[in-house]
């Protein structure tokens, strides 16, 4: 046996968090393909996942809703960590010894880093614009109730939105394999102290706290 | 259909045109002159006819229009305008139908490779075969022609009857109008024929007499001669139609934009694993000895 597995863990990701992130990342996985053989015609071959072209286009909201309803459970139980707290703007001005490990240099932070909570923000607004904006271009159910002027706005937001969310999803992924032991707690929920003292020391507080109130 | 002579194709790049080796053909032109329609329907019936759409028998509006807009099952419309002027009740008629611009906005907004495309003679047609049903031409047409049939949730409008065009015939529209309000033939020939016609309400007392061929959309294969060209919208015609604004941002602007903004992001990220190297945490990893255990560990393993 390893020494890894006797490190000290704690709980970070609860299961029923864990299960929410991975089942966006499954239908997310499909509107992204999806919605990207829309946006840019010569890459339709990426909605093959859909089976034809048709039904990408019908797949697509349904999969979209299906991304976006859980995304709102998570705005609601990761509120509280999401709050812009005293320490996050020195930690942003200090953005570079963050990128390049110069860990002397990187104020404390607890259990999200103010880069997680931009991130988390950008998820929750990009996905009620492209949910509202998505309904209101959705054929053949509710498009013809808006005129067509504003269906041509709606379908340009949920262009940018899109985007924007793609982007950010980029990064979550460049950042969630670069900070090794990010994913293995998002999959099994557990970080080690070790992990939280380097990564997100006053997280280690909380979850004393946490513990003393039990 | 494999025509040949496509001058463009919805949802395609400039780098890797359409076959457009037979592109020399002569511009075609459709012209409706409102000041000789008696409001026969006739256009409509053959339209209906030659294409094989059976609109369902609605119910009256109050009007003699029927049915009251265009649809899947509906791609030539005879519009019954009521005006009121000095205490005088007239019709005014509007055969409405794709106006076929040279620029038109349903292919720029178009999301499926060639289901919108634009034949070398002007005529703008839709490949049903391969539209997804994503109803962007409908929302981006200044004119409002493109309809997303229910029944099967795909586009449709008037072809100009790109099929009986092809064999060398008229629309079919035009074949059956009865009082010569439609004609049909070359784009320079309809010019010429209406810039006569035109001289001559102005003589008999129209004179704000003009064609509506608008150039916001490049010109249009289907034009009008109006009897007051300054009131396009008494005849439910847009003033000023263009492609909207929504439209040129999207396809122009954010496309590439967001293309290079997915790239660049991607590439930075690449970079920076590359550069930076891993971001470990020493105490997780397999075989890792705290060093004021080292000698204590060790022979834990030997036993």
């Amino acid at each position: 046996m390893s020494k890894h597995d006797k490190q000290e863990m704690i709980v970070r990701h609860k299961l029923f968090d864990r299960i929410c992130h991975w089942f966006i990342v499954a239908v997310g996985l499909v509107t992204f393909l999806t919605g990207f053989s829309i946006f840019f015609p010569s890459f339709q071959w990426m909605g093959a996942i859909a089976g034809t072209p048709q039904l990408a286009r019908f797949i697509h909201p349904i999969a979209g809703l299906m991304m976006c309803l859980p995304l709102m459970l998570l705005l609601v139980r990761y509120y509280h960590h999401n709050k812009w707290e005293k320490n996050d703007l020195k930690w942003m001005l200090a953005i570079k010894d963050v990128m390049f490990e110069n860990e002397e240099g990187i104020p404390p932070i607890g259990h999200y880093n103010p880069g997680q909570k931009v991130l988390f923000r950008t998820f929750v607004v990009t996905s009620i614009v492209l949910t509202v904006t998505g309904i209101m271009m959705w054929q053949p159910y509710f498009a013809p109730y808006f005129s067509g002027v504003v269906v041509g706005w709606a379908i340009l937001l949920h262009a940018i939105c899109a985007l924007i969310m793609m982007i950010f999803v980029i990064v979550h992924f460049w950042m969630a394999t670069w900070v090794e032991g990010s994913v293995a707690g998002m999959l099994y929920g557990k970080v080690s102290k070790a992990w939280c003292r380097k990564h997100h020391p006053l997280m280690l507080d909380e979850h004393s706290d946490v513990e003393k109130k039990h | 259909m494999a025509s040949q002579d496509i001058i463009r194709r919805s949802g395609t790049s400039g780098m890797t045109p359409a076959a457009k080796g037979r592109n020399s053909s002569e511009q075609v032109a459709k012209l409706f002159d409102a000041t000789k329609c008696n409001g026969c329907k006739a256009c409509q019936v053959s339209c209906s006819e030659w294409n094989d759409l059976r609109e369902e028998v609605g119910t009256f509006q109050g009007s003699y229009q029927n049915p009251m807009s265009l649809s899947g099952q509906c791609w030539t419309l005879m519009e019954f305008h009521e005006v009121m002027e000095s205490n005088k009740l007239r019709w005014q008629f509007t055969h409405s139908a794709c106006m076929h611009c040279a620029d038109p906005a349903c292919l720029k907004a178009c999301s499926t490779s060639g289901a919108i495309i634009q034949h070398a003679n002007g005529v703008v047609d839709f490949d049903s075969d391969k539209c997804i049903g994503c109803g962007y031409c409908a929302s981006a047409c200044p004119f409002d022609v493109p309809k997303i049939d229910p029944k099967d949730n795909k586009a449709y409008k008037c072809t100009m009857c790109s099929d009986r065009l092809a064999v060398g015939l008229e629309p079919s529209c035009v074949k059956s109008c009865t009082t010569g309000a439609l004609r049909f033939g070359s784009r320079e020939d309809m010019l010429f024929y209406s810039e006569k016609r035109v001289a001559e309400l102005k003589e008999k007392g129209f004179p704000k007499a003009g064609l509506y061929n608008p150039e916001g959309v490049g010109g249009t294969a289907m034009m009008m001669i109006l009897h007051d060209i300054t009131q396009p919208d008494s005849y439910n015609m847009p003033v000023d139609p263009q492609i909207p604004l929504s439209v040129t941002l999207w396809q122009d602007w954010v496309k590439p934009l967001g293309a290079a903004g997915l790239i660049a992001t991607a590439a930075v990220a690449c970079l920076h694993k590359i550069t930076v190297g891993r971001n470990i945490v020493e105490e997780d990893q397999p075989g890792y000895q705290p060093p004021e255990e080292e000698v204590k560990d060790k022979e834990e393993d030997d036993q």
